[in-house]
């Protein structure tokens, strides 16, 4: 998020991805019921550089949440003036039999800081399971997860669902610098098959050597399924390797959120106005398909 | 994807133990809107209420339920962002998209319906005739109440005009309080200079109540960006940093007209409810503190009950308007 790598001229991604759920169901079928708990903080500890990591215990949530699913976290503790907007974050890692979920904040702000500085034993507020995760197609055997900063957040948890599974995931961790890189101990933990660690400061994580690299790892035996999330030129990158592999391209989504269930409409996609209502970065995502309309039209 | 099986029988969480409270002080809570009956005061504001929230408070609870603002005809409404936040408040600028009356009466309305409170339909129009017309489509459709909208200060024509000016909100109001048979409340925009007389102009047009108020506009900048945040350019700004100005509208607004007036503005707890309530309010409504915490209005209304107890009010409507000055 906020890196140079992240914008670009030209149609935002936002502008051109489509609901995974065709037909529109945001109540949809096989989607756990969103629920809240006034979660305990189990752990609350600096992380990285600019990153602080929280584990709650969240049963119900730790129990359905789906990979790519989001919880909303109210930074405002009881009677205090805090931000009156709750925080869109994605669920990191969990352990449904601890009952605990971890989310991985990148402090950026105000609800960021006010959220890190809950210390354990303390009690959050946390709505979830929430959204349109990441939908894994029965055939994939293989899948590439590439995440940018505090974007690969969203994937992590795609990595923990397949350990075990004959579904082999390459993942590509991308970050401005070594500490800036996020989600390494949870792809290793999940035992992925290979995991790219790319950074700015050595050039590695330039899109063009980044092409070269996946290109070189992957032609020979391609994913049928590509995730991506935190980056929009990452984003565009793997569109262009789904075409090149027919893989199909999943993005996760970024928005400023209100209610985080799709009644608010305040998080809709599109940057221009149409006749119809883009889809809504809560309901109808965050996890999206990536299909670039102008280029199919 | 494959949801992990987990045998361990489910913990009573949070959520449950919020649905099976109740409120314990028996403290007399029931309102009236003209002849629409209500258990308690307290409903949720248009465009922050949901039937998407069913699981997470006992909407069953609630004196009413107040729809999203229909308009007539489908609406997409404006480019994103349509949110951001400010000290104490947020400012949205979603511009009311709306499936349009067809879609709404098939699909949206028996979802409020099937909460088993009384439901109150928000409806809009960028013209008079709109009003008019939108009104003429829920003829058959069954609702308890209307409330409209004459005050939504970002859509792209009119909606700042009709609420603004006393003549039209009477023109608006007296069409449609002619074509309907329900109770029709007129939710009033902040940014008049007198909200007393255009209360008053909805009163004289047939109104059964006024809810006050709407948004107030604003607008945020993006520094580094040198651009406005919201895709709009401007917003409508509601949460706590609006309530003073709302609480100083209600008061006005109920010492100008004899029929209730609905508070709407900042309300986040059993307090900020007893405030306007004070100031005159006999019912209100909650919108952003949904937000930040989706069981807000069952446990205002839990706290409520025991606030009352706790200054020995037996009856809420007792001491409505009651503010000394
Ligand atoms: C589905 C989803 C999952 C997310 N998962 C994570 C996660 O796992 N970890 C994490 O750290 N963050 C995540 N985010 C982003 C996170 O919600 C924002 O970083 C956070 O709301 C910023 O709050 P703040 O008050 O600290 O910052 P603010 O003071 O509000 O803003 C700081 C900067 O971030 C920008 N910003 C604020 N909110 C958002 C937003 N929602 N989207 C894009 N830009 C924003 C602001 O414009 C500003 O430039 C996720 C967002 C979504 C929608
Ligand atoms: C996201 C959002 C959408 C809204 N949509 C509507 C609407 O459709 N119709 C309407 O009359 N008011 C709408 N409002 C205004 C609210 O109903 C309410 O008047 C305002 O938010 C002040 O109350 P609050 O401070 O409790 O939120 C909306 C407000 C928000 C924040
Ligand atoms: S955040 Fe309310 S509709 Fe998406």
């Amino acid at each position: 998020m906020n890196t140079p790598l992240d914008t670009e001229a030209g149609i935002p991604v936002r502008d051109s991805v489509t609901p995974l759920s065709d037909g529109g169901t945001r109540t949809g079928a096989g989607l756990p019921a969103p629920t809240w708990h006034r979660a305990r903080v189990l752990v609350s500890t600096p992380y990285g550089r600019g990153y602080h990591f929280l584990r709650l215990e969240a049963p119900s949530i730790a129990r359905t949440c789906q990979a790519g699913q989001f919880v909303m976290l109210t930074a405002a503790r009881d009677g205090d003036d805090g931000p009156v907007l709750p925080r869109p974050m994605a669920v990191y890692g969990r352990d449904p039999r601890a009952g605990t979920i971890d989310i991985l904040l990148g402090v950026v702000g105000d609800g960021t800081r006010r959220l890190a500085s809950f210390g354990p034993d303390e009690r959050m507020l946390v709505v979830g399971p929430l959204g349109q995760g990441f939908r894994l197609a029965p055939r994939t055997r293989r899948v590439l997860l590439v995440g940018r900063g505090i974007g690969t957040c969203s994937l992590t948890t795609v990595a923990q669902e397949c350990a075990g599974t004959d579904v082999e995931i390459v993942a590509v961790a991308s970050g401005r610098s070594a500490d800036r890189v996020v989600g390494a101990d949870v792809y290793r933990a999940a035992g992925v098959t290979r995991l790219h660690e790319v950074t700015d400061d050595t050039g590695a994580s330039d899109v063009a050597r980044l092409r070269d690299l996946l290109t070189a790892d992957l032609d020979q035996a391609p994913p049928q399924q590509i995730m991506t999330c935190g980056s929009e030129r990452l984003a565009r990158l793997c569109e262009e390797l789904g075409r090149r592999w027919s893989a199909d391209v999943q993005v996760s989504l970024e928005a400023h959120m209100a209610c985080g269930l799709g009644y608010c409409h305040g998080c809709a996609t599109g940057t221009r106005s149409g006749p119809e209502e883009s889809p809504l970065i809560c309901a109808d995502g965050p996890v999206f398909r990536l299909s670039r309309q102008d280029a199919e039209r | 994807m494959t949801e992990v099986q987990d045998h361990s029988p489910a913990a009573l969480d949070d959520r449950d133990r919020h649905f099976a409270d109740h409120a314990a002080y028996g403290t007399d809570l029931g309102v009236s809107l003209g002849a629409l009956r209500l258990a308690n005061p307290v409903m949720p504001a248009s465009g922050c209420f949901g039937p998407e929230l069913a699981g997470l408070l006992p909407v069953h609870e609630l004196g009413a339920v107040v729809t999203k603002t229909l308009f007539s005809q489908r609406r997409s409404g404006n480019p994103s962002h349509r949110l951001t936040e400010s000290a104490q408040g947020m400012l949205n600028s979603v511009g009311i998209p709306s499936p349009g009356s067809a879609e709404f009466i098939r699909t949206v309305l028996p979802r409020y319906r099937s909460f088993g409170v009384p439901v109150v339909v928000s409806v809009g129009g960028l013209a008079v005739e709109e009003y008019l017309r939108i009104t003429e489509e829920l003829a058959d459709v069954r609702c308890e109440a209307l409330e409209v909208n004459v005050s939504c200060p970002n859509l792209e024509h009119g909606g700042l005009a009709i609420g603004t000016d006393a003549a039209t909100v009477e023109r608006v109001v007296s069409g449609v309080v002619a074509r309907t048979s329900l109770p029709v409340i007129v939710k009033l925009t902040p940014n008049v200079t007198s909200i007393g007389d255009i209360a008053r102009a909805a009163e004289q047009a047939g109104a059964t109540a006024v809810t006050v108020a709407n948004t107030f506009p604003g607008m945020a900048i993006d520094l580094e960006g040198r651009s406005a945040v919201l895709g709009n350019g401007v917003g409508g700004l509601s949460g706590p940093a609006v309530r003073p100005m709302v609480l100083r509208l209600v008061w006005q607004a109920a010492a100008a007209v004899r029929i209730p007036v609905v508070g709407c503005g900042g309300v986040s707890t059993a307090r900020d409810v007893l405030e306007f309530v004070l100031a005159g309010a006999t019912a209100v409504q909650m919108g952003t503190a949904t937000f930040t915490r989706p069981y807000a209005m069952t446990q205002v209304l839990r706290d409520l009950d025991a606030l009352c107890h706790e200054l020995g009010i037996a009856r809420l409507a007792d001491v409505r308007g009651t503010v000394r000055i």
